[in-house]
């Protein structure tokens, strides 16, 4: 069985909170295990807000859809935008290793997607920008037996 | 998100449930600002803390160099799978001081 939703965000300034609303319902209502959600949930909240802060100069409304699909095995979130070619996930890393008072402010966001999901790409599709994003079921069950010993 | 604070052993406990994300962040930093004022010694209870996104980190980070800056101290306890594995990818488990519990982040040691 496959269920899923998209929701078209565009220019809102409230884009981050509608999707992650949508996305709560969409959770609760296919019971979606906490770990899943909760990776999910930050992959949302980077990406929506480095596209709503950084990436819509010029964007018309209506232009960024956020498209959540869920089978047995993972939940795939994908990512369309408008607008030139731009893929967020080639800026490099961070250092995590520095000391706190050494560290720049930010930065760490694309490396938070990059670590909690199993498999990130991005396509250049129909003169979109589109990043897809995958994260299997089986790890977030796993994060759950953690949770609960 | 919701935001509580208690106080312990001379240490200001601020507890905070639901997310710090890009949307709630903003929140969090007005009200940490207010006991950062006020506090040197400084713990967050997690326990109610569902995940926390770069935003929030940021958040803390800003907090943990205030209170390094003053000389005070800041801890962190009762965090769930998901936030300690943001703190372990981003390094913060390494810079931040985290307590499994309440005792031991308010306690001498």
């Amino acid at each position: 069985m496959r269920h899923g939703f998209e929701l078209c965000v565009g220019v809102d300034p409230d884009g981050v909170g509608k999707a992650n609303a949508a996305f709560a319902g969409f959770a609760e209502a296919h019971a979606i295990p906490a770990g899943v959600r909760r990776s999910m949930n930050v992959a949302l909240d980077e990406l929506l807000a480095n596209e709503l802060s950084h990436g819509n100069a010029g964007r018309q409304a209506g232009s960024l859809t956020v498209g959540m699909e869920l089978d047995q095995e993972r939940v795939v979130l994908t990512l369309t935008s408008e607008g030139p070619p731009f893929d967020p996930l080639r800026r490099a890393a961070p250092d995590t290793t520095l000391p706190v008072d050494k560290r720049p402010v930010g930065g760490l966001g694309l490396h938070l997607v990059r670590e909690l999901m199993d498999e990130v790409r991005y396509e250049r599709r129909n003169g979109q920008n589109v990043l897809v994003l995958v994260k299997l079921l089986a790890g977030g069950q796993q994060n759950d037996q953690v949770e609960a010993g | 998100m919701e935001i509580s604070t208690r106080t312990s052993n001379d240490v200001h406990i601020v507890a905070i449930a639901g997310s710090m994300d890009s949307t709630t962040s903003p929140e969090a930093q007005k009200a940490l600002d207010g006991v950062l004022a006020a506090a040197s010694k400084v713990a967050l209870d997690f326990t109610q803390l569902d995940y926390i996104s770069s935003a929030g980190l940021r958040v803390l980070l800003g907090a943990a160099k205030t209170l390094r800056a003053s000389g005070g101290s800041l801890r962190l306890f009762g965090l769930n799978p998901s936030v300690r594995e943001v703190f372990e990818i981003s390094g913060f488990s390494t810079i931040l001081a985290v307590y499994p519990t309440e005792a031991e982040a308010v306690g001498d040691g």
